[in-house]
């Protein structure tokens, strides 16, 4: 599965990477998220709640965080283990654009996806991982807008 | 005779035996939902088990941990490899000669395998239950191309085989090899390639698919430990032959082993295997005391039952330049998935392969067949396949139409000079058969008169220069198929299936009152043999085919056979029930004579009596002579009326047929689009026309699916990719055309009543028909082989890869 876009973040870079690494922030935009805890700079842990067609299932993951480029660019990658509904793994290269008052962020994210969540076939493993993706961008967007970062 | 005596056509037609098209006894409980599946069958305290499966496609099991799950209300037990290890039943044996686990033993093999058996109060509670059993797992590299697999350095997917240089049908060459299976000469046939005005040479994949029947496959294991008989409910094809695997298996002696197939909705080769579900369900049982029920869902089924097909064919083909073909060499690379689970007869682990010769005079031939492990759910032999009769009608129709584009040929024509000629019967084949009978010429003459076929290349010529001036962007295509095949598994000598010969049985009982049971080793799964067997017998012994029940499936009571499977219960169980019909009336002519006080010679058969030779009028209906049975103290004649027979085929039979499929695609949809579907079938003698023309409708829409968009794809991690019926297409009345059925009666000479079967023909030639009809759309534009299935998508890149989208 791949994933690309491209989205404007209405603050300015240094604070957007900020929140990017806020264990707050990330655990209140991920959807599904129950927990996000932050071992170090470059590890994370996240308890995720996924819900894709009929299979619902609770994903233990781990996040690990490259980031040589910061701010203008990082990437992760990160298994998650969702028990009899399946597994995934991938990573996502970030680059954040500096516009002043703005950031273009812009993520290529790739994932491999295994188990029963595989299963349901491919469309929809792809369009509910856009909605998601969407989502998160939303929420994170809307943390700037009432200055909460 | 007299004026009161009805005639002998009217006799016949109440007799409602042989070509009559007598309506199915079945329908009315199936049509009202009042069968009797295997998930209808509840029992006091009956249990429910279900499986923790693997996601991944290969893998070690590190650790299995059931604490969670024992905690889940209703959850009584969980079964691993270790609880079947003291059994010895943590592995099993094959059908084709291999093992394969009942529970994973330290590493999985496909998505799908089987981990641990969750025993429940009610399948809910399973299912929870199965949510909570942690399993730790080891990802190893998985491998979905059988060509990679036999790599030098590809994975090693069973370990259990670490040295095993010799396997169940030879030698292995590699530690991913199963086995390599030749037939003909190979010498001889690269000595013609090699010198040959002509060789077409072409990969031709028949990919895997699935039966998917409407019912799933389950059991239900019912051990009584106070008298120590185990009894087993299951969607069964084998009953006889899963009672003698169960108790070789299992230590239980066969007497105390009691098996019933039920109403079966659907087999197709999907239910002749013994699965994991019904071991553990049997398990289960002997542990928790109580029956217990195993019933899978869909995606279960999909996923880790037998699958059909996975064929890599590569095909040569050498023809004089003008058009006669003198040699075909063939080498199969077969895609058996983690275990060999193959439904084949012993002898032959690629089946009848060496069909592939097919209805055509080919005097030298060479076939080699390399079996691969790979991280796939085990199978391969299903889906009204005959054996792999599938694949050998798929190859060689399409070889023939690459040779009419290498030659510049009409297919048509190309198929009509090499057809074995009718004098030619019984034909033997470059590659080991005896062809029974057959008339290749008069069904391809009839078929392409039927559908005007010069008509239709005229249609077609104009309709390739009308796209060319850009006028239209349809294309048509004419699917032609002439198929032979193989059916009627089969004598002794050269099938068994476990050791177990496969012949078959019918035994049957005159009632006093002039009605009948009959009891058969094989097993209907929606064929309506309790509408046929009726019908055979009726014309035998002359009793109504009203008057006569037919039974099968429950092992204590029924005659040993090896089930219905590969169109072979009307070859052998049909021949067992003439046979046994005879008997009957051998005896009846012996007890008419008594009761006519005439020598046993001086009495004659006619349909439904014995009338006294010259004196016609002087006769005993067989209704007469079964009270007769029962009521006179006949010297030298025991009382009753009864007899069995077990038949032991002396050959195959060989059905064959003429189908033509005309199609239009849409080149920049990729949508097809039906237009007609012809379907001439010669089956010899023909029990009962209506059920064939089911049959063949059935079989058509199957192969209608498998040629035009149905698959079990995987992955590169070996992810199932259409294992829902969203992506597993299946036709529904929208998507399915209508059948011209027809016709040609070439009966078996060595069958006795000359029947050869038909269910499974359609299947075979109707794949060929649909998939060659896509490629004589293209033929003009220069596509020469394109993989199936045909969906949308692929159709659409095979028209962009011809540069047809400008």
């Amino acid at each position: 599965m791949e994933l690309k876009d491209e989205v404007t973040i209405p603050a300015p870079r240094d604070e957007v990477y900020a929140a990017l690494n806020d264990p707050e922030i990330l655990k209140r935009c991920i959807p599904g998220c129950e927990e996000l805890i932050k071992h170090s700079d470059e590890e994370l842990e996240a308890k995720v709640v996924l819900k894709i067609g009929p299979v619902k299932a609770k994903f233990n993951g781990t996040v690990r965080l490259d980031k040589s480029g910061a701010p203008e660019s990082f990437s992760l990658t990160g298994e998650g283990n969702g028990g009899a509904a399946g597994f995934a793994k991938g990573g996502a290269d970030v680059t954040l654009e500096d516009q002043g008052d703005t950031t273009i962020l812009r993520y290529e994210a790739k994932a491999d996806i295994g188990g029963k969540l595989a299963q349901l076939g491919s469309r929809l493993v792809q369009s509910t991982a856009k909605k998601l993706s969407s989502k998160f961008f939303n929420e994170f967007a809307a943390t700037f807008e009432d200055g909460a970062a | 005779m007299n004026d009161l005596t009805p005639s002998r056509e009217e006799r016949t037609e109440n007799l409602k035996g042989l070509g009559c098209s007598r309506k199915r006894v079945e329908d009315a409980r199936f049509t009202q939902g009042k069968g009797n599946y295997v998930d209808d069958i509840k029992m006091p305290g009956m249990l429910f088990g279900d499986f923790v499966r693997s996601p991944y496609a290969h893998a070690r099991v590190k650790n299995i941990n059931s604490e969670e799950a024992l905690k889940v209300p209703g959850v009584l037990a969980v079964l691993t490899a270790k609880d079947l290890e003291p059994l010895g039943l943590h592995w099993m044996p094959t059908l084709a000669g291999d093992k394969q686990m009942v529970l994973a033993d330290g590493k999985v093999l496909f998505q799908g395998q089987e981990v641990a058996f969750v025993v429940a109060t009610d399948r809910y509670a399973a299912a929870d239950g199965i949510e909570a059993v942690e399993v730790e797992y080891e990802e190893l590299p998985v491998v979905v191309d059988p060509f990679k697999a036999l790599d030098p350095d590809a994975p090693v997917l069973r370990e259990d085989l670490e040295g095993q240089t010799e396997g169940a049908h030879g030698p292995r060459k590699h530690h991913n090899h199963i086995f390599l299976w030749e037939a003909g000469d190979k010498e001889a046939t690269e000595s013609v390639l090699a010198s040959a005005d002509v060789v077409a040479e072409e990969m031709v994949y028949y990919h895997r698919t699935h039966p998917c029947p409407l019912e799933p496959c389950g059991c239900v294991a019912s051990m009584d430990k106070v008298n120590g008989k185990l009894t087993l409910w299951g969607t069964f094809q084998a009953p006889h032959a899963v009672r003698t695997v169960a108790s070789l298996i299992s230590g239980i002696a066969e007497h105390n082993i009691r098996v019933i197939s039920p109403d079966i909705g659907g087999g197709f080769g999907n239910k002749v295997g013994v699965y994991p579900g019904y071991v553990c369900s049997i398990v289960a049982s002997i542990v928790t005391g109580k029956p217990v029920k195993w019933i899978e869902d869909r995606m279960d089924n999909l996923m880790a039952t037998a699958f059909a097909r996975d064929y890599w064919m590569k095909g040569k083909i050498a023809a004089t330049k003008e058009g006669k073909i003198t040699g075909l060499w063939c080498h199969t690379t077969a895609d058996h998935g983690g275990f060999d689970a193959c439904a084949d007869p012993t002898k032959f682990p690629a089946g009848f392969m060496n069909i592939c010769t097919g209805s055509y005079d080919i005097p030298v031939a060479y076939l080699g067949v390399d079996g691969v492990y790979t991280n796939k759910a085990p199978g391969g032999v299903a889906y009204r396949c005959s054996f792999r009769v599938t694949e050998a009608a798929y190859f060689i129709e399409r070889m023939i139409e690459i040779l009419a584009i290498e030659l510049n040929m009409d297919a048509a024509e190309l198929r009509r000079i090499n057809f074995i000629k009718k004098e030619q019967f019984p034909y033997q084949s470059a590659l080991g058969w005896e062809y029974d009978s057959g008339d290749y010429h008069t069904a391809w003459e009839k078929a392409l008169k039927a559908v005007d076929y010069e008509g239709l290349r005229k249609e077609q010529a104009e309709r390739v220069e009308a796209f060319k001036r850009g006028e239209t962007r349809k294309l048509l295509g004419i699917g032609l198929t002439h198929f032979t095949e193989i059916v009627g598994a089969g004598p002794v000598k050269n099938c068994d299936i476990l050791g177990l010969g496969m012949f078959d049985s019918c035994e049957i009982r005159i009632h006093p009152t002039g009605s009948a049971i009959a009891r058969l080793g094989t097993i209907s799964q929606g064929q309506g043999h309790a509408t046929t067997f009726a019908q055979i017998l009726a014309s035998e012994i002359g009793l109504p085919a009203d008057s006569i029940t037919i039974e099968e499936g429950d092992t204590d009571t029924a005659p040993y056979g090896l089930g219905t499977y590969g169109s072979r219960s009307t070859p052998v169980a049909g021949a067992a029930t003439a046979m046994a019909g005879r008997k009957i009336r051998a005896k009846a002519q012996m007890i008419a004579a008594y009761l006519l006080e005439v020598h046993d010679d001086d009495v004659e058969w006619d349909v439904d009596r014995f009338a006294v030779k010259g004196a016609p009028e002087r006769f005993k209906t067989m209704a007469e002579i079964a009270f007769a049975a029962y009521n006179q103290a006949i010297p030298g004649i025991e009382p009753g009326l009864e007899a069995v027979s077990y038949y032991d085929p002396p050959n195959m039979t060989y059905p064959f047929g003429a189908y033509i499929c005309v199609m239009e695609i849409d080149v920049d949809t990729g949508v097809h689009e039906i237009r007609q579907f012809y379907a001439l079938d010669d089956c010899g003698t023909r029990i009962n026309p209506m059920i064939i023309e089911g049959q063949v409708h059935g079989g058509v829409t199957e192969a209608l699916a498998i040629a035009m968009g149905q698959e079990i794809a995987y992955d590169e991690m070996g992810n199932v990719k259409t294992g829902t019926l969203m992506d597993f297409f299946l036709p529904t009345a929208w998507e399915t055309p209508n059948y011209t059925t027809d016709h040609t009666t070439t009966p078996s000479p060595h069958h006795p009543i000359g029947a050869k079967g038909v269910g499974e023909s359609p299947n075979v030639g109707g794949v060929p028909a649909f998939s060659n009809a896509v490629h004589d759309a293209f033929r003009a534009f220069g596509l020469r082989q394109s993989h199936m299935p045909h969906d949308h998508w692929r159709i659409w890149k095979t028209a962009h890869d011809l540069g047809l989208h400008g």
